[in-house]
């Protein structure tokens, strides 16, 4: 069953020189539990897809309907709303809140949809992720494995259906970059999560049960693999 | 909104400990402490000096007539809660031991003096001691000098008119003593229920009539707005310390000047540094509004937090500025009541209100803006990092950040028109400064091409940050130039108050001289090693008509009937001089001084009388002198410096006008107050001399510049904090960037010495130049507040041309190094992780 459905969806910007096209008419589905790797060239438009297809952004032209919400029919508000309730991400530069620890940077999204017991929660999501010693820690405070670790059980604490990773690895040595994609599998399954992840890394894709490929702003190769 | 507050309140609390609010925090606490400790000191020391200075009038407000009082004013003073008391003073003849001098007969009613107080001995001359009693009926006190004249001693009696009082004390010294030298007769002091059997008051006779009133500010007030109306202004004459022109009025009008002019700097700079802060404040926490809102935040949710957020900030700050502030005020006062040897009464509400206001006003309409872009700032940040909330209503920041700094003057102020000048005058300056930055900061770019590599590095720095440096500047400039402003304005105002009381200024005089007597008490003064003034020959005259018009004397207006309108006159007899030359401290404003010709006529007229009577150069005055009448041209109109303590004179003749009049003298001589047990047998051998001891008045204006100049040092200082406090705003807001430029410049293999040597040269040019701009502006400025607010002569400042790129380069640099030394020492790869 979709949950993501890209209808036609174009995204340009207009410059000084004309008009510069990032996305050209992509089409794409991906179903409830299925893990996507969305590979392509800096530039290609990936992060602009990964924007689109999560409701961060809207397209120009087509639309994006995420559970069959058409997400150009609703508000900002109503977007931030369903990001909330359906939605997690994990990005490549961790994007933690550099005030809060990690105890309550996991906390947050659930604090703010309002859900009360978030803390149990974000402990028991934070020692599955093996940082339970240092849930009181700053992000400054933790190496670059844990800061993601850290974002990873945050973008599991609503339980979403959706989780869209940003160069999740692309900040780490190859050591613990292996380590954080194997949580992110690990949960992924665990929850039923579908995930959505851009890359470079080939490897990371491999593991993913299908990868597209952005050039110039169309999708060029569907490849399939087995999970 | 439990939820909103519980987010924010956890960020508050981490960010508060790590020290990332401390700079917003400091600036609004500084604001309202400054506010605070300064409104709240000037007011004490305002109504301090007012206490003190109501000792010298005996009350806090003196009602003058030349006709009694009607019993019902009286009446309506105790309505209103107001104390008072009766004065009667009049000159007679006293009749001692065989002796007879002319003297200043007090007659005092119950509670006199309403304030200050009285002194008394057993002896002449002698230091005198505080009492709280009154003569009694039936008996006298009877001042220093009077009883060497009258050749009396306590126990004696002297006669006063009709009756005949018992000496039981020797009047040391009156609070209300005239300062009039000319006017000055010893005094002696009688009950006012004796008056009536003097038989002295008849139709006719020159007497003055006083009330005296004391009480609270309000209560005053109420009753002012009562009598004033009725009051006939030729002959009746409300006075209150604060009028009027005794040098004392003065010294405290300036200084309050000063101090309204130097606090509201403050708080504007103040008001600046949280502008800065809030500016940073805000920018620092765009990734995690972005963050809130990727998360599902809710803009109402997210907008909650953060407003939450400032609002516990705010409270805060205000909290510890409000603490702060009261401590300041405190330790302050409690050394200047040291000094002074009172308490400062308390304060009102007043300062807290205003404090708290400035708070509010600066923590929510400087952050009103930089908050409501942060809400903008779209969740698509968390993946194009570039991305910022819209800059629509730049203007509206401005009209913002413009309006809070008027509201703060004018509440400051409470003066419209002194908060627009200031206002105005500052926006035309921020934008000469800005224009002149760029142009320095292009200026040195050139220069600094043709340096070492750290030069080079450090202009090539300033010059990419161009907008945000001239900015900058401004700030800086600004700083610094207030900096200097207090400081030269210090300095001369308390230069300006030394010239006028030099530490041997003159503090008796002498009237009455005969002019044989000059030379011997030449010879006394010589001989006892005492510093003397020249003498002054004087007569007392009356101007009579002004082109043969007669002048229209004190006649109340309800006896003038219709007649047509007069000049009018002074109401009483001048003391008239002679003098060949231009005393000291006058200045000729027309006309020229009268060659050195024998025979050569005319007078030379004060500036006030001569705008006030309508009296121009060539004018005929008639003066009456005795028994003569003389008739003169007006040869010149000049100004006399009324605050110098030296004999002044509304009238000068030249000497051949004044040849065939009799005429006595007066000089003055300084004594210290150590010998001042000597003056009785200096001045035996001359019984019908007066002397006047201003010792008192000097020594009290002396306190009062005292206090003032630790007040102006106290705002000083504070001026001097918040202008700190603006500038590591402003070096913290660009530590974002250089983290970055630095990063870059060492990986790409910058030595540390190099990198380091460039950010001290980027901020000692910068400080430079700002310190340079704001000698400048400050030289501007000074300029137009000595000659348009303090009515001083405005005066050029060569070295603050020297000390302003001085100050501005050591302070910037230094303030600069502190604020990023810390990023400097750190490991890259530190750096590094702090950037992402």
């Amino acid at each position: 069953m979709a949950v993501i459905q890209a209808h036609s969806i174009h995204r340009y910007v207009d410059t000084p020189e004309g008009r510069l096209t990032i996305l050209d008419d992509i089409n794409l589905t991906i179903d409830a539990g299925e893990t996507l790797a969305i590979v392509g060239a800096s530039g290609s438009g990936k992060s602009t897809l990964l924007a689109l297809l999560a409701g961060l952004d809207l397209p120009n032209r087509g639309h994006v309907s995420i559970d069959g919400v058409n997400l150009s029919h609703l508000s900002e508000e109503q977007r931030a709303v369903l990001r909330g309730e359906q939605v997690g991400f994990v990005f490549q530069s961790f994007l933690l809140v550099h005030s809060l620890t990690a105890l309550e940077n996991v906390m947050l999204p659930a604090e703010l949809a309002g859900a009360e017991a978030a803390e149990a929660q974000a402990k028991e999501l934070l020692t599955q992720v093996g940082l339970a010693d240092r849930i009181h820690h700053y992000p400054n405070q933790l190496s670059g494995g844990e800061q993601q670790r850290v974002a990873i059980a945050r973008a599991f604490i609503g339980r979403p259906q959706l989780l869209f990773a940003d160069e999740p690895t692309g900040n780490l040595d190859r050591a613990t970059g292996k380590k954080i994609e194997q949580l992110l599998f690990d949960l992924n399954r665990a929850y039923g999560t579908s995930l959505i992840i851009v890359t470079h890394d080939q490897q990371l894709a491999a593991q993913c049960g299908r990868t597209v490929n952005i050039d110039h702003g169309r999708v060029q190769e569907l490849a399939k693999y087995e999970a | 909104m439990r939820r909103e507050f519980r987010i924010s309140w956890r960020l508050l609390r981490h960010e508060m400990r790590r020290g990332e609010l401390t700079i917003m925090a400091l600036a609004v606490a500084l604001a309202v402490a400054a506010v605070l400790s300064l409104s709240l000191f000037s007011e004490r020391l305002q109504q301090g000096l007012v206490a003190q200075s109501s000792a010298f009038m005996a009350a806090d407000r003196v009602l003058q007539s030349s006709r009694p009082l009607p019993e019902q004013w009286f009446m309506q003073a105790t309505e209103a809660g107001l104390e008072y008391t009766e004065r009667v003073s009049f000159s007679s003849m006293i009749f001692g031991q065989d002796q007879l001098a002319l003297a200043q007969v007090k007659a005092v009613g119950q509670g006199y003096p309403l304030r200050g107080q009285l002194l008394v001995a057993t002896e002449a001359f002698a230091p005198g001691e505080a009492t709280q009693s009154l003569p009694a009926s039936g008996e006298a006190w009877v001042h220093s000098g009077l009883m060497g004249q009258l050749n009396v001693t306590l126990g004696d009696t002297v006669e006063v008119g009709d009756k005949r009082f018992t000496i039981t004390q020797v009047l040391i010294k009156e609070p209300d003593a005239s300062l009039n030298l000319f006017n000055d007769q010893p005094t002696v002091l009688i009950p006012l229920a004796d008056l009536a059997a003097t038989n002295l008051i008849q139709p006719g006779s020159r007497v003055q009539y006083h009330g005296l009133f004391a009480g609270a500010l309000t209560q005053l007030s109420a009753f002012e707005n009562w009598l004033l109306p009725q009051l006939d202004p030729l002959t009746q004459d409300w006075r209150s310390v604060e009028g009027g022109d005794s040098p004392l009025a003065a010294a405290m009008q300036r200084a309050n000047r000063f101090m309204l002019l130097a606090s509201l700097l403050g708080v504007v700079l103040a008001a600046t540094a949280v502008a800065v802060a809030a500016q940073r404040y805000t920018q620092r926490n765009y990734d995690a509004v972005a963050i809130m809102k990727a998360l599902g935040g809710r803009k109402r949710v997210v907008g909650g937090i953060f407003i939450a957020h400032l609002a516990l900030l705010s409270l805060f700050s205000i909290g510890l500025g409000l603490l702060l502030g009261y401590l300041l005020q405190t330790v302050v006062v409690f050394f200047v009541s040291q000094q002074l040897g009172y308490v400062l009464p308390a304060a009102s509400w007043g300062p807290w209100w205003l404090a708290l206001a400035t708070g509010l006003l600066t923590a929510i309409l400087f952050s009103l803006y930089p908050l409501i872009r942060l809400l903008q700032i779209p969740p698509l940040r968390v993946l194009r990092r570039e991305l910022e909330g819209g800059r629509w209503g730049v203007w509206l920041h401005g009209l913002f950040c413009g309006l809070s700094v008027y509201l703060l003057m004018l509440l400051y102020s409470g003066n419209w028109l002194l908060s627009a000048a200031l206002f105005a005058g500052g926006i035309v300056a921020a934008v000469v400064l800005l224009l002149v930055g760029r142009l320095f900061i292009r200026l040195s770019r050139t220069l600094g091409m043709q340096a070492g590599s750290s030069w080079r590095l450090a202009m090539a720095n300033m010059q990419r940050r161009g907008r945000q440096n001239s900015l900058q500047m401004i700030s800086f400039a600004t700083a610094i130039m207030l900096f200097l402003l207090v400081l030269a304005l210090r300095n001369e105002l308390l230069a300006d108050w030394q010239k006028q009381l030099p530490e041997n200024a003159p503090n008796y005089f002498v009237v009455n001289v005969k002019g044989e007597q000059i030379e011997p008490l030449h010879g006394v003064f010589a001989e006892n090693n005492i510093e003397a003034t020249d003498f002054y020959p004087i007569t007392p005259g009356r101007l009579l008509a002004v082109n043969g018009e007669l002048v229209a004397d004190a006649v109340p207006a309800s006896e003038q009937g219709e007649k047509a309108p007069q000049r009018q006159g002074f109401g009483r007899e001048l003391q008239l001089t002679w003098r060949a030359q231009l005393p000291p401290e006058n200045t000729l404003v027309a006309g020229s001084w009268w060659p050195e010709e024998a025979d050569y006529q005319g007078v030379s007229v004060e500036s006030s009388v001569a705008e006030r009577m309508q009296i121009a150069l060539g004018d005929i005055l008639t003066f009456r002198i005795g028994a003569d009448d003389i008739q003169v041209p007006v040869r010149s109109i000049r100004d006399v410096n009324w605050n110098s303590m030296q004999p002044n004179f509304y009238m000068i003749f030249s000497p051949a006008a004044f040849a065939q009049v009799p005429v006595t003298y007066i000089g003055s001589f300084y004594l210290p107050e150590s010998r001042q047990p000597e003056l009785y047998n200096l001045f035996t051998s001359f019984p019908q001399i007066s002397l006047i001891d201003i010792a008192g008045v000097m020594e009290q204006v002396r306190t009062v510049i005292g206090h003032v100049s630790l007040a102006i040092t106290f705002v000083m200082v504070l001026v001097i904090l918040a202008g700190a406090l603006v500038l590591v705003a402003q070096v913290q807001a660009s530590l974002d960037e250089r983290q970055q430029e630095l990063v870059i410049l060492r990986t790409l293999g910058a030595k540390q010495r190099l990198l380091s040597q460039a950010v001290w040269y980027e901020f000692l040019v910068l400080g430079a130049l700002a310190g340079f701009i704001a000698a400048l502006a400050m030289e501007l400025s000074v300029f137009v507040l000595q000659s348009q607010v303090f009515q001083m002569p405005a005066s050029v400042h060569p070295r603050f041309w020297l000390l302003g790129p001085l100050v501005g380069a050591c302070l910037v640099a230094s303030l600069g190094w502190l604020s990023i030394g810390r990023l400097m020492q750190q490991r890259t790869a530190d750096l590094i992780r702090l950037i992402s």
